[in-house]
């Protein structure tokens, strides 16, 4: 009797061990796979402290032999960052800005009035996520082109007036979940349309609208292929192409410092919302692949 | 009711002009570039006197048999095909972080989730530039910690091996979290129930959790798929324009924007279009048939 309580106790402990290593080792795992993912950017900001020669030495060292901040004051001389930064947020603000409303009208008129065909139009836009933007690059280029508008950051702005479908479409959706009563009762009180859009449905979505807007924010920040097309001055230049302008005019690799620290500059402002928002960001990814 | 339908008919009205813009944008960026490219797919323009010339199908002849330019289309396929290895590269990893995840019930599990996400939302530019920094020649990390000097950003197979580690790593965290909130979506009681039947837990995962989680699966290829095709920056950032990197986008871009020779880049872009269309429709029928739903 004594003995087999001694042995489960023996038992029990050897599997709790057995438990303890394996999270253990699990928890290792994991860290070296997080590691991976942060060392990007780690070494993106030891290199750009780093001395010229030191970031192209043939011996590894991971950390400067000498701290040198001074590619952080130099980036802002060598290209017109600021520029980069100022151009980036001009193209941000005005399709944020119209884009945001013009998708939120649309998206409360799809889920809460009554209009003929409104399938059939939602489907019709949805379409056009399956085009990719290499097939509408070249008409749009020399549309641009032809208006003037190259090397502008027109051809960026105006398709984002017309608003951004992959947001109406989470609106849409999102409004369809509030209740009917709160737009009669409004009706009855002699509110109009866009009344009832301004002062009930804009409110009660707002947070919904928020984490859009967050999400759009960053892909705009990060977008690079339609900037790297029409943009080819560096005065008129986002950050994007910038960073690959400057990486590319650096062939002889002298200058890696000076660009991990140009990199490391346009990375915070997308690195600080990441961090603020990530519920969002980590939320609507598992949301996007639970619906399919 | 004649009064009721005038108000139904201002309502209709209104609704109009409310979803007017989207529509609009749409008519003039999508459909309507969409059309001229695939008019500009028959013509040859002339970039000196601006006029164009009627041409049929040659453009198309032309990206599979010319001889300026069927190998690079050629290359640009295949280039493009073996770098979407990554793809289930990156969900294998995922589906294995996911389940160690589950499995050790990780109280930083959130944490994790952050980390992994990371370069997901990074820009592609400022992470190709390190990576491309991390992989060279010389003086990269890799080779030196190694103690070896293979030519990962020269040479025409290493490069993509180079893009494929590099995408699966960063991509597997994105399946990563999917995978795990399929997981979180399997009722507990399958796995009472097997547990009871003495299954093991690898049995387990093989038989309740990979069924369960195919739509997760379905999810990650056909984006993957779609992002794949449209690879550019790996060509133009990584690879630095190298011909073992170039993508099929950036053969459109090389022959459409760089060289201006519209038709034989829109035949490209209309093909390249219609291989994505397939995909887009496979997956919205196959969905609802194919993959495990409750």
């Amino acid at each position: 009797m004594e003995n087999t309580v001694v042995e489960k106790k023996q038992v029990s402990a050897a599997r709790k061990a057995g438990r303890i290593a394996l999270r253990t080792l699990i928890y290792i795992v994991l860290s070296a796979g997080a590691f991976v993912m942060v060392f990007t950017y780690l070494w993106m900001l030891l290199t750009s402290f780093k001395d010229d020669y030191e970031a192209i030495g043939l011996t590894l060292k991971l950390f400067p032999s000498k701290w040198i901040f001074d590619n952080y004051a130099k980036i802002w001389t060598v290209v017109p960052l600021l520029r980069g930064v100022l151009n980036t947020l001009i193209v941000e603000a005005s399709v944020i800005i119209v884009g945001t409303f013009v998708s939120t009208l649309a998206a409360f008129s799809f889920a809460k009035l009554k209009l003929p065909f409104k399938n059939f139009w939602l489907l019709f836009l949805m379409s056009g996520m399956m085009v990719p933007y290499a097939a509408l690059m070249m008409p749009q280029f020399r549309a641009f082109f032809a208006l003037g508008m190259f090397d502008t950051l027109w051809p960026l702005i105006l398709p984002g007036f017309f608003g951004n479908v992959s947001m109406l479409f989470f609106l849409v959706q999102y409004m369809k979940g509030i209740s009917n009563s709160f737009f009669e009762a409004a009706k009855i009180d002699g509110a109009g349309y866009m009344r009832q859009f301004i002062s009930v449905m804009l409110p009660m979505v707002k947070t919904a609208i928020a984490a859009q807007v967050i999400f759009w924010f960053i892909g705009i920040w990060n977008d690079y292929f339609a900037p790297a097309i029409y943009l080819k001055s560096y005065e008129n230049m986002t950050l994007q192409p910038m960073m690959a302008r400057i990486n590319s005019d650096n062939s002889s690799g002298t200058n890696l410092p000076l660009i991990m620290a140009g990199a490391v500059l346009s990375s915070i402002p997308m690195l600080t919302i990441y961090i603020a928002c990530q519920k969002y960001f980590i939320e609507s990814l598992a949301i996007s692949g639970v619906k399919g | 009711m004649h009064k009721k339908s005038r108000m139904t008919r201002k309502e209709n009205l209104i609704a109009f002009l409310f979803i007017l813009p989207p529509i609009v944008g749409f008519c003039i960026f999508t459909i309507g570039a969409m059309a001229f490219s695939f008019v500009y797919s028959f013509q040859d323009y002339n970039l000196f006197d601006g006029t164009s010339q009627w041409l049929g199908l040659k453009n198309y002849v032309d990206l599979f048999t010319h001889i300026l330019y069927s190998k690079s289309f050629l290359n640009a396929i295949v280039n493009t095909l073996v770098m979407m290895l990554s793809i289930p590269l990156s969900m294998v990893l995922g589906l294995f972080l996911a389940g160690l995840l589950r499995m050790g019930n990780i109280k930083g599990s959130k944490v994790f989730q952050v980390l992994y996400y990371l370069p997901a939302v990074s820009s592609a530019v400022a992470l190709n530039i390190v990576w491309r920094y991390i992989f060279n020649n010389e003086f990269g990390i890799i080779n030196l910690a190694l103690g070896v000097r293979i030519p990962w950003l020269s040479d025409d197979v290493l490069i993509k091996v180079a893009i494929i580690i590099k995408n699966a790593l960063n991509g597997m965290g994105t399946a990563m979290i999917l995978y795990l909130a399929g997981m979180f979506n399997v009722p507990r009681d399958y796995y009472e129930a097997a547990d009871l039947d003495g299954a093991s837990k690898f049995k387990q995962f093989f038989t309740i959790t990979l069924p369960l989680i195919t739509p997760m699966t379905f999810y990650l290829l056909i984006t993957g798929l779609i992002g794949g095709f449209q690879s550019y920056a790996d060509s133009q950032v990584f690879g630095a324009g190298v011909q073992g990197s170039q993508t099929i986008v950036y053969f459109i871009w090389e022959r459409g924007i760089g060289q201006s020779r519209y038709g034989l880049a829109s035949a490209a872009s209309i093909l390249l279009s219609a291989v994505i269309m397939i995909i887009t429709l496979v997956q919205f029928k196959l969905s609802n048939k194919w993959v495990y739903e409750e």
